[in-house]
């Protein structure tokens, strides 16, 4: 039987999978931020299954804590350009937005 | 902790996001990635992780989700539909007696738990914060300013 380091691991590749997926199927920007806070959601349990059960939970932890912290300021940049983009051009949509510049 | 515990939280934590990514609904997406944070958040708190757990809570359910709200809103992105009324009342009929449940055994552990001498161990649960985190938390409050300058940045522009 698998241990809960390894199912931690597959659920974390499984994150960064969809997160990437949605990445790319989205029209919208609000969803593609969406979608890197679910890549950030399993880079955190990546690095937290990591240390699980070592003398290093300590650090993996702390790096743990870094990644949330910058994911959520990358994300609070993130939504202060969307509302900028959003007030210039009007829309969400990146394709309709690369019209709108050319 | 048992193996099946881990499998269930990964499930939930899966489905959560399976929904949040590929519903059509920019609101019911930002409800489920709420639902994950909080998953998230208690795999951490869960598995000896309880500064990281409860900071990613703080962090991703409650920051980041009210700035996805508000972002949502002000682009008009959002189609706020309640949904059935009935099924609203339903719901809220079925949860205040299970949280008035929880709160109350919430409460009557507190009140056993005082009796016993166990102030010294929660003493020493959160005490390694403060030994061993104290730059860590240093380096958060730069990144965290550094973010706030180039929002400020962002919107004080007027053109």
């Amino acid at each position: 039987m698998p241990s809960d380091q390894v199912v931690f691991i597959v659920t974390a590749v499984v994150l960064v999978f969809l997160g990437l997926a949605s990445m790319v199927y989205s029209r919208n920007l609000i969803k593609t931020v969406m979608s890197f806070q679910v890549i950030v959601f399993g880079a955190n349990l990546t690095l937290f299954s990591s240390g699980m059960g070592s003398s290093q939970a300590y650090m993996s932890q702390t790096f743990v804590l870094f990644s949330i912290f910058v994911g959520a300021s990358v994300e609070a940049v993130a939504l202060a350009l969307i509302v900028m983009i959003h007030k210039k051009y009007g829309t969400l949509n990146p394709w309709e937005i690369r019209r709108l510049r050319h | 902790m048992s193996f099946e515990v881990a499998l269930l939280l990964s499930i939930a934590l899966i489905a959560t996001v399976i929904a949040a990514m590929f519903s059509r609904s920019t609101s019911l997406s930002l409800i489920m990635l709420f639902y994950s944070s909080l998953i998230l958040g208690i795999i951490f708190a869960t598995y000896g992780g309880i500064l990281p757990g409860l900071v990613h809570i703080i962090t991703f359910a409650g920051a980041v989700s009210v700035m996805l709200v508000t972002v949502n809103l002000m682009t008009g992105e959002s189609k706020l539909m309640i949904g059935s009324f009935r099924l609203a009342l339903l719901l809220s009929i079925v949860s205040v007696p299970v949280v008035g449940a929880a709160t109350y055994q919430l409460l009557q552990g507190v009140s056993t738990s005082s009796t016993q001498p166990s102030i010294p161990g929660v003493t020493s649960l959160f005490q390694f914060i403060w030994e061993f985190r104290s730059w860590d938390l240093l380096i958060l409050i730069m990144v965290f300013a550094a973010s706030m300058t180039v929002i400020v940045n962002l919107f004080s522009r007027k053109s």
